[in-house]
């Protein structure tokens, strides 16, 4: 008798999820999956510090990303990027210790932020045009090479980093799994390395977001 | 039958996110090398460093004289060093013996006993099969050879600098005080410059050398 009780509540726990799921699933999936994956092309404007450190944009990046909508307009997800910062000073003379060196500097940062993301669209997804706010915490693996002429000073770590990011997604026709994806977003770390006292750079991506399932 | 329709539809997920992962995994390791490769584009000029060094407790101004090699050592590869004197060693002798001369110093023969000797030494460690790098700052001990400035007796002092590495050429100039030789009991490097990078054996960049050497040195001076 109690067993057969226990196996009824087992059943209707059962039920009760696959009909929570079903349900989750059919809010959102009115219009697309809610599972997505993204691509899209990276420039960003090196900040503060690195700007001095490596004063040029880089157009050498990209960005990728998994998201999963838990409801219309909240979803989140997963992100992974890389961005080269590269910069060449004349040559010029720097102290050190006991003396000085010349030398041709060129000075670059290789940027991998490892993100979690949450976001929030403003509308919902039948809409023509989607913005959305975003935020993404997580790791960001610095890799610091400066070349003095041809030999480097090298360093490479895990930081911390926060992203905040304001985009717009334009599905390909109204229920299209296939969105155009255009976004600016802020990219900060408390990195601290030789001269660069914090790392702060300003970041455009365009590409595409698709809906998988 | 729903049970089983929702295990289809979380295996198909799996599948797709491992799919997924696939694709992102192979598209970050394809573009993650997409980087600009520093040395690529590098000219010789551009990859040459000058590097000095100084013993910051020496008054520079307090010498008057100084002599200089009548050749050129040349060390590395595990050989006992030898001197030569090529089109090269020529070159550099007389332009850092001008560069000496403009910052007021006279140059006098070995036996009228100079207060600073300049010891010239070229660097061959692209064979060497030890590999040591403790840094680009760190100079290379230039060639030593007591018995031609006439101190064979005494012990030789060298500042922290200097250390043996490298798998590559480079060219050092050592300055020695002999003024107060034989008051110290030792023979101290005073200054040192260090030419690193591609070309350095190239006659062409001796002049560019010693004038990034001594300009950044206005120390150096009587």
């Amino acid at each position: 008798m109690k067993r057969n009780i226990m196996k009824l509540i087992n059943v209707k726990i059962w039920i009760l999820a696959i009909a929570a799921c079903l349900a989750v699933q059919a809010a959102s999936a009115q219009v697309r999956p809610p599972l997505s994956f993204n691509f899209n092309y990276s420039i960003a404007q090196p900040l503060g510090a690195v700007k001095n450190y490596s004063d040029k944009t880089s157009f050498r990046g990209w960005q990728a990303g998994l998201q999963y909508m838990l409801t219309d307009q909240v979803g989140v997800g997963i992100k992974s990027g890389f961005q080269d910062f590269y910069y060449r000073t004349p040559r010029a003379v720097y102290p050190t210790k006991s003396g000085d060196i010349s030398a041709v500097q060129t000075r670059t940062l290789q940027v991998i932020p490892v993100l979690a993301t949450v976001q929030y669209q403003f509308t919902k997804p039948d809409a023509v045009v989607i913005p959305y706010a975003s935020l993404g915490l997580g790791v960001a693996n610095m890799n610091y090479e400066k070349y003095w002429g041809m030999f480097v000073d090298k360093d490479n770590s895990w930081q911390f980093m926060a992203s905040p990011e304001l985009g717009i997604n334009i599905p390909f026709g109204k229920a299209s799994p296939l969105l155009f994806n255009a976004s600016v977003q802020y990219n900060y770390s408390p990195y601290k390395l030789a001269e660069i006292t914090n790392f702060s750079t300003i970041q455009g991506n365009i590409g595409l977001r698709w809906h998988i399932n | 039958m729903k049970k089983g329709k929702k295990n289809f539809t979380i295996v198909s997920v799996r599948r797709k996110v491992f799919l997924g992962a696939i694709v992102a995994a192979a598209v970050i390791l394809s573009l993650g090398s997409c980087r600009k490769d520093p040395l690529n584009d590098m000219t010789e000029e551009e990859s040459q460093i000058y590097i000095t060094n100084r013993d910051t407790t020496a008054d520079f101004s307090s010498y008057t004289t100084f002599s200089i090699v009548d050749s050129v050592a040349v060390a590395g590869n595990g050989d006992t060093a030898r001197r030569a004197l090529t089109d090269y060693d020529r070159q550099l002798i007389a332009a850092v013996k001008s560069a000496m001369q403009s910052r007021g110093y006279t140059l006098v023969d070995k036996s009228a006993k100079p207060n600073l000797a300049i010891n010239l030494t070229r660097i061959d460690e692209t064979f060497a099969s030890t590999y040591y790098d403790p840094g680009y700052w760190s100079g290379w001990g230039g060639y030593w050879d007591p018995f031609y400035w006439g101190y064979p007796g005494l012990g030789y002092y060298w500042p922290s600098y200097y250390t043996v590495y490298t798998r590559e050429r480079a060219v050092s100039i050592d300055l020695l005080d002999l003024q107060h030789a034989e008051a110290d009991k030792e023979v101290k490097v005073v200054w040192n410059a260090m030419f690193r990078g591609a070309g350095v054996w190239n006659s062409g960049y001796i002049n560019n050398m010693i004038n990034g050497a001594f300009n950044q040195s206005a120390y150096l001076k009587k």
